[in-house]
C-alpha cells in the first residue's frame, strides 16, 4: 500500500490509524494511495512571516542550524510569552510558532508510527511463509519506505519554518526590568561627580588635535568615514587602558584570552546577532561565510559550543582582547562624530559561563567590576536597569553604563552588561552535567546521571577603548591643553603623569 | 570641417597636420570626414596581456587611479628596465607599454594642436567680419570641438591601457642583489647560536598545548582553520611583546600609530599589492570597496598619499601597531601548521618616509634595530639579502631574517625589511619640497621653488606576534615543559620569569 504526502491544513489521523486490511493476491499489483497531501503544501499557504522565510526553503539539502528552544514550555506560558514579546516590542509571530509547533509534534508522531509499522513488516518477514504472502509484505514494506521517506522530507522542512520564527522570540525578562522604551530605563547607581572647570571646556576631538593624537581626515580618504589613526600618546593610552584593565579583571579571577576577529556567520546568529538583516551591524566577508565580530562576546561564547561541561568546571569565567569591526548602519545623530561612533575599534570583554541558578549573582559580580574600575579612574557615571524595548532579543536583563563626558556635555555609554541565560546556550549547545543525579538510587549507573542542563551566559564590557579615551581626556583637560592622566594606569604609561604638546 | 575619430594602428600624423583648405561657400553643408578611425579600435586588436585589461575598459565612466610613472625614464633606459624584468621573472609586457606610451605622447600632442586650432578660431571670432565667413567659423568652431571631444576620449582611453599595463613593471633593483630564484638569496650576517637541548625538544604546538595556551580546534568550528584563540599566558606574552616592541622603536625616534584595519581596495594596490587577483592574500569585504588590511604598511603609506612634504619634515618615521589579515591561499606545505600560518595576527610594522638620498641609510637602519630585538631576545638567526625572484614588485631589495625554530628543525622568517624607493610614493602620490631652488637667483619667488620629488618609502617587520611566540616557546623550552621568558620581556609580564603549567 503505497502511502502518499501529507497534505492540507490539518491532518485526519483517523484514516491514518487504520489498520492494513488483507488483500487476496489479485490485489497486489494495484496501488492503494493514501490521500493525504504534503503538509509542506500546507505550510505555503501560512503567510510569510519573513523575508528570510523563502530563503530557508531555497536553501535545499543544507538546512540551517537549529536552536534548542523549549516549546512545550513556550505553550504552558503561552500569555507570559506573549507579553515579554509586547513589552519588548518584537514583531514576532508567536501563534505562527505555536501552530508551527503543533504540526511539526503531530508530523513527528505519525512519522514515529510509521516507522514502526515498517519495523513490524521488517520482523514479520523474518519467519517462515508462502511465497505470495513473502511478495506481499515485500511490497507492502517497499511502500512504507516511500511514504516514509516523503513524511520525513516533510518534517524537515516544517522544522525549518519553525525554527525560522521561533528563533525570533526574544529572551523572557527580569521581573524587575522596566517596561517601555529608552526613557523608561532606571538609574540605578550614580557614582563621582562631574568635574568643574574654570576655563572653556573642550571636546575630545579638539584636544586630540592640538595634541596630536588622532588623525579622522586621511583616515576617511584611506578608509572611509568613522575610522581613525590613533598616534603619540593615544596610543599609549589604548595600550595602557587594555593591559590594566586585563591585568585588573586577571586578578578577579578570569582567564585572558584572545580571540578570531572572522567567524562564521552561523555563530554570529546563534549569540543573537542578525549578519544578514537590513541595517545590519555585521560586515560580511565577499564569497564566504565569514564576518567580522562586533564584540568578542561572539567568538568566546563559540569557543565551548556543541559541549557539555562538568559543573565542576563552572563558571568560567573569560577576559578577552580584540578588536571589533561594525557598520554602525542606520546610526545618526548628533554624538557621533570623532571617537564616539566609529567602525573599527579595542575592547576587553567579560564573558561567564555559569549555572542557571547562579546568573543573577554574576550580572551583579560583573557590574560590580565594572564600577570598581571605573570609579578607580576617576570617572563620573551612572548605572541603568535598561527598559524592555532596549534589551535586545538574547539579554534578560541589561545593566549599561553612562559616564560624563564634559565635551559633549552629555553622558554617553562606555559599557554594557548582560545577563543572557540559556538564549545564547539553546543557540550554541553549550550545556553542564549536574552533580546530583534527580533520583537517589543504591546502584549508580550511566542511566543515574542527572540529564544535562542549559549553562547560563552574560557579557561585559570591561573597557571599549575609545569611549574610555572620550572620557579621559574630556574629564582630565587642563587649562594649558594637557591632559592628566588617572593614577591607576601611570605605572602603565610609563610612569608618565600627563600628556602634553610635543610629550 | 568634422573630424572622426582616430583608427588604425599607427596614427597617420602627416595628415593631420595639413592646414586647413580653404573652401567655397558651396561646400559649407558637405561634412568632411576624416578618415582617421578610433584608436581604441586599434587597441582592441592588440592582444590582452592581462585578464584585467578587458576590466578597465569595462569601467567605463569610473576611470581606475594612474600611478606617475616616468615614462621617459623607461624609455630612455629600456634595457635596463627590461633586464629587470627578466631577473624579477615578471610577465609584464615593456614592449606594449613603450608602444602604448609612444601613442600616447603623440596623442596628447595632437590634442593639444587641435586645441591651438579652436583657440585661434575663437580668438578670430572677436574680430568684425561679414556675415558669411562668421557663419564659416562658427562652423570650423563646432566641428574642431566635437573632434577634440572624441580626441580627448580616445586618450583618456589610452592613458587608462597604458597605465593598466604600466603598473605592473616592478621596481628596479640594487646592484647588490643577487639575481635568481630564493636559493640564490644570500646570507648577509648570522646571529647567535643554536640552543643545544639534552631532551627531546618539543614543537610550539605541544608546548603550547601542555601549558593551554592555544586552542586550534574550536578555532577551527567557529571559524575556520587557521584561526586561533591565545589562552593564558600566551594572551602575557603577546602583551609584552607588542608593548616592549613598540617601546624599543619609539626610543629609536619613531612616531607609534594604530591603523584602521580596513582600507579602500585603491590604496591595498597604490602599495603594490593584488586585492584581486588570482590566490589574492587579500580579504574583501562583501558590497563595498573595502579590504582587510594584510600589514600596517598599507595604511601607513595612506597616510600621506597626495601630499608634499616640507623636506625639513623628512625622514617621517613611524611605528604601527595593528592587527593583519591574510588569506593564505595558495600556501601549502609541511610548516603551515600551528602558528606559522594563520589568517589573523597582531604586528608591529615600521614604516620610514625620507629623501631618496637617504633610504639606503634607512634600510640599513632598520635591519639594525631588528637586529638588536632580536639578539636581545637571545634568538639564532640569520638575515637575507633577498634574491631578484623574491623581492616582490615594491620592493627595489629586501632583507629577510630568519630564525631558528628547534621544533620546526629549520629556520623560519620572523621578518622582512623592504626598501621601496619611489615606487609606493608614486602610485600613492607622496612628494617632498626641496628646500634649495636648482638655480640660484637674486629673485625670490614661489617659481624658484624646487619642483616637489617623489619620497622614498621603507617598511620593516618589528614584531610578527605568532611567529615569535614560536621562537619563544621552542627556544626557550625547559625539560619540565616551562618556558624562560627572555630578560627584556620580563617587565612588561609583571616581573614573571617563567611559563608554566597552572601558572
Amino acid at each position: 500500500m503505497k502511502m502518499g504526502c501529507l497534505n492540507g491544513t490539518t491532518i485526519s489521523l483517523s484514516c491514518l490509524k487504520l489498520a492494513f486490511p488483507s488483500y487476496p493476491s489479485s490485489f497486489q499489483n494495484l496501488p492503494f494511495r493514501r490521500t493525504i497531501k504534503p503538509l509542506s503544501a500546507a505550510v505555503q499557504t501560512s503567510p510569510a512571516t519573513s523575508p528570510s522565510t523563502t530563503k530557508v526553503e531555497d536553501q535545499g539539502a543544507r538546512s540551517h542550524w537549529k536552536a534548542a528552544i523549549d516549546f512545550k514550555w513556550i505553550k504552558d506560558n503561552k500569555e507570559a510569552v506573549a507579553a515579554n514579546i509586547r513589552n519588548r516590542n518584537s514583531d514576532v509571530d508567536l501563534e505562527l510558532v505555536l501552530q508551527l509547533y503543533d504540526q511539526f509534534f503531530n508530523l513527528q508522531k505519525e512519522v514515529e508510527r510509521v516507522r514502526g509499522e515498517r519495523n513490524a513488516v521488517a520482523n514479520k518477514m523474518k519467519g517462515k511463509m508462502e511465497q505470495f504472502e513473502r511478495q506481499r509484505l515485500i511490497e507492502e514494506g517497499k511502500n512504507l519506505k516511500e511514504g516514509l521517506i516523503a513524511l520525513e522530507e516533510d518534517l524537515l522542512k516544517l522544522n525549518d519554518k519553525l525554527q525560522l520564527e521561533a528563533q525570533r522570540i526574544p529572551n523572557m525578562t527580569h521581573p524587575h526590568v522596566p517596561i517601555g522604551g529608552e526613557d523608561s530605563s532606571m538609574t540605578t547607581k550614580l557614582v563621582g561627580s562631574a568635574p568643574e572647570f574654570s576655563f572653556p571646556v573642550k571636546d575630545h576631538l579638539e584636544l586630540g588635535k592640538e595634541l596630536c593624537l588622532f588623525d579622522f581626515d586621511t583616515a576617511a580618504e584611506v578608509s572611509g568615514s568613522k575610522f581613525y589613526y590613533l598616534k603619540n600618546d593615544a596610543v599609549l593610552l589604548e595600550m595602557a587602558l587594555v593591559n590594566w584593565t586585563l591585568s585588573e579583571v586577571m586578578k578577579r579571577g578570569f582567564t585572558p584570552l584572545t580571540t578570531p576577529e572572522l567567524v562564521r556567520s552561523s555563530i554570529v546568529e546563534k549569540c543573537g546577532f542578525q549578519p544578514r538583516g537590513n541595517n545590519t551591524q555585521v560586515y560580511s566577508i565577499e564569497d564566504s561565510d565569514q564576518c567580522l565580530i562586533g564584540t568578542a562576546e561572539i567568538p568566546v561564547g563559540g569557543l565551548h559550543m556543541d559541549s557539555i561541561l562538568a559543573e565542576t568546571l563552572l563558571p568560567l569565567k573569560y577576559v578577552a582582547f580584540s578588536h571589533c569591526f561594525r557598520t554602525e548602519a542606520g546610526a545618526a545623530g548628533s554624538a557621533t562624530r570623532g571617537l564616539y561612533r566609529v567602525h573599527q575599534f579595542s575592547k576587553v570583554e567579560m564573558f561567564i559561563f555559569c549555572r542557571s541558578e547562579d546568573s543573577e549573582h554574576y550580572h551583579e559580580e560583573l557590574i560590580k567590576i565594572e564600577e570598581d574600575m571605573f570609579s578607580s579612574l576617576g570617572l563620573h557615571f551612572k548605572i541603568l536597569d535598561m527598559a524592555s524595548e532596549d534589551l535586545g532579543a538574547p539579554a534578560y536583563r541589561k545593566f549599561d553604563v553612562e559616564a560624563w563626558m564634559p565635551g559633549l556635555e552629555r553622558f554617553g555609554e562606555i559599557s554594557s552588561a548582560s545577563n543572557c541565560t540559556d538564549y545564547q546556550s539553546r543557540r550554541l549547545g553549550i550545556r553542564y552535567r549536574p552533580l546530583e543525579a534527580p533520583v537517589a538510587s543504591p546502584r549508580k549507573s550511566k542511566s543515574n546521571l542527572a540529564p544535562p542542563q542549559f549553562v547560563h551566559t552574560l557579557n561585559a564590557t570591561a573597557c571599549a577603548v575609545p569611549r574610555m579615551i572620550i572620557c579621559l581626556l574630556e574629564n582630565y583637560q587642563q587649562e594649558d591643553g594637557s591632559i592628566l592622566i588617572p593614577e591607576p594606569l601611570r605605572p602603565f604609561m610609563g610612569g608618565r603623569s600627563v600628556i602634553s604638546r610635543k610629550s
